[in-house]
């Protein structure tokens, strides 16, 4: 049978009354002859009835999903003041490490769930001349009490425990040598970058007929049958670092309370004197410290 | 740094003087000390000094022949634990069968610790001398 | 023409004087509108007058919002800061209190610091370097590194007619011991002694004056041993 001929049976008129009668969506049953309602039942496009469950999407339910990925204390603004090396006692070997200090770190304000819906602590560190600050932050300080800040960043906590008192200082003891902890900070700019630079392509060849495009990227994306466009997240050139990057697990080698020095296993980005933010690993059982912090 | 077309001393008895690296195995990464690869042998030692069998020349292996080999020299710095740096001035390597045996029975010249830590231990008590 | 000009532009300069002077009496006739003073431009702010005390309450409705005395913006009370952290080198704190339990006597540091101490290990010396684990490394000194603790030497030598160099982190732990096996004769005028890797500048295997330098230490040894029991 050629296909030619199941297109001519499709042109019947019998066929085509089928394709004439209205179709009804729904759980009516098609009928196509006989009484037919006017006016068929119409059910909610939404899923509505009893014993639904409750939707995930409000601010109490996304609490309830963080609340085992949420520290239950708060974390520490630190200065990135460069590398070294330390060397193990009894191995011999010699571990590469950051030096972080810690410069007059102290609680500012809190967020509560009452208030803004979540529960973090303000924390600000180190010191800036009242000149130089908007008024509405010195009025932030001055009605907490506490001096003018240079850097203010939030650390989030699960719950009301790890809202330390405002003012309450916060030394570099807050750590516990062998812990773990997360650090996040800006990496070191790379400014205005080509795809070779900042996301390894391969490049272009030296010769063969190519000019002026030995570092560009080929092509950003099919042509007609691909959409004529270019793909969202299209990897191109522009800005390379200076974005923020979290290094995880890592261990406390050394802590100095009188000078607030703190030492960490390996590296951490950012340039020397860069404001890194640190505070107890996400995938790491949380320190003993905990309890102990939230008795006091 | 050892990768294809390196060419290497060969430092034990089997009968080969120089090899070529044509394959570093299990590795992406050019060979160091420790690292299997696959050689072809290039040159081999004189056959004058086979005759007389004093020198424990065995002549096992013959020019272009393809074996498995342990680089157990190299010129690039290989850094121990404690940062300390080790560096010598030639690319050198063991013939060894695909077991892992060593072909030759002796071995000449001075080869790097870091063989022990691996599956070499042998090559290592082979070895007159070890850094 | 030339000098009746140069007469007349003379003249000129005559009539410009006589304008001058016009003018300055015309200006002090003139009255001085829209003409800045220097009294103009240095009169001080008047003072503000003091609103007036007892004032009844429903005048101050009348006044702008701004300049309502008791709208006036509350001082902000300033908290003066901690004192800051002491240590200002982080850095150095760490490899300072580092040093302190790697080489607690400061040895280490003297026989290595050639910068300060005359009688340290210098490139172009001989030293034998012994580890933890008993094997020593003897060899040509090619340059060193101070670096804190971090400092490292850099020893050459030919084992077996191979070139052999290692580069001895000094303040290691597994670092046992330093001896100077020869000094060099004369004061190497590089810092950096690269060169001697070259073929023709290369020294060879120190082996033969390590194993002198040993004889004679342990002759040294047995002598003031054989004293001291004779004693």
């Amino acid at each position: 049978m050629s296909p030619r001929l199941s297109g001519q049976l499709a042109q019947l008129p019998l066929l085509s009354i089928w394709g004439s009668c209205p179709t009804v969506h729904g759980q009516v049953p098609i009928r196509t002859f006989g009484i037919r309602s006017l006016n068929p039942p119409k059910t909610s496009r939404f899923d509505v009835g009893p014993g639904l469950p409750i939707l995930k999407s409000s601010p109490t339910a996304a609490l309830e999903r963080k609340a085992n990925t949420l520290p239950l204390r708060t974390g520490a603004i630190a200065t990135k003041k460069g590398m070294t090396g330390l060397y193990d006692a009894e191995s011999g070997k010699r571990i590469a490490c950051t030096v972080l200090q810690l410069d007059r770190l102290e609680v500012i304000s809190h967020k509560t769930v009452q208030k803004h819906g979540y529960f973090a602590v303000q924390m600000g560190a180190g010191w800036r001349r009242p000149a130089n600050l908007t008024k509405s932050l010195l009025g932030h300080f001055s009605a907490n009490g506490v001096s003018p800040k240079r850097h203010v960043c939030e650390f989030r906590v699960k719950d009301e425990t790890g809202l330390l008192p405002v003012g309450q200082a916060v030394n570099a003891n807050w750590f516990e040598v062998g812990q773990y902890v997360d650090a996040r900070s800006n990496s070191k700019g790379k400014g205005f970058a080509g795809v070779m630079k900042r996301h390894g392509f391969g490049g272009q060849d030296r010769s063969h007929g190519v000019s002026l495009t030995h570092r560009s990227l080929g092509s950003a994306g099919p042509s007609q049958g691909g959409g004529s466009r270019v793909y969202p997240g299209k990897k191109m050139a522009g800005n390379m670092g200076n974005e923020q990057n979290t290094v995880q697990n890592l261990k406390i080698l050394q802590v100095d309370q009188e000078n607030g020095i703190i030492v960490v296993n390996g590296s951490i980005s950012g340039p020397k004197g860069c404001v890194v933010r640190i505070q107890d690993a996400l995938k790491k059982p949380w320190p003993e410290v905990a309890a102990t912090s939230k008795s006091t | 740094m050892i990768q294809l077309k390196t060419m290497l001393n060969c430092i034990d008895n089997s009968g080969a003087a120089v090899v070529e690296c044509v394959q570093v195995l299990k590795k992406k990464r050019p060979a160091t000390v420790g690292d299997r690869i696959v050689v072809v042998v290039q040159k081999q030692r004189s056959f004058g000094s086979d005759s007389t069998g004093n020198s424990g020349i065995a002549n096992k292996v013959r020019r272009g022949d393809i074996r498995h080999a342990v680089v157990v020299r190299a010129r690039k710095e290989m850094q121990r634990p404690d940062g300390s740096l080790v560096r010598f001035d030639d690319n050198a390597c063991v013939l060894i069968n695909k077991a892992g045996e060593p072909i030759g029975t002796r071995m000449n010249g001075v080869v790097a610790t870091e063989l022990r830590g691996r599956q070499w231990s042998k090559i290592l008590s082979l070895a007159p001398m070890h850094v | 023409m030339a000098n009746s000009s140069s007469i007349l532009q003379q003249l000129g300069c005559v009539r410009s004087l006589f304008t001058t002077t016009t003018s300055r009496s015309t200006t002090l006739q003139t009255p001085m509108v829209g003409r800045r003073m220097l009294s103009t431009v240095y009169s001080a702010k008047p003072d503000p007058i003091p609103f007036p005390k007892g004032l009844p309450d429903q005048f101050y409705s009348q006044i702008p919002k701004r300049m309502r005395p008791d709208l006036a913006p509350k001082k902000l009370k300033i908290v003066p800061p901690p004192p800051a952290p002491q240590c200002k080198d982080a850095v150095a704190a760490v490899t300072q209190a580092q040093l302190k339990t790697l080489d607690p006597s400061g040895k280490r540091m003297r026989l290595f610091d050639y910068r300060r101490y005359a009688r340290s290990v210098k490139p172009g010396d001989i030293i034998r370097v012994t580890f933890k684990n008993g094997d020593p490394f003897a060899g040509l000194v090619l340059s060193i590194k101070l670096r804190g603790a971090d400092t490292s030497v850099l020893l050459r030598n030919q084992l077996t007619r191979v070139g052999v160099e290692m580069s001895v982190k000094v303040f290691s732990p597994n670092v046992e011991s330093v001896e100077i096996v020869q000094r060099s004769e004369k004061r190497k005028r590089r810092a950096r002694l690269y060169y001697m890797r070259q073929p023709r500048h290369d020294m060879g295997s120190v082996e033969n004056l390590v194993t002198n330098y040993l004889r004679q230490k342990r002759a040294l040894a047995g002598k003031k041993d054989r004293g001291n029991k004779k004693r």
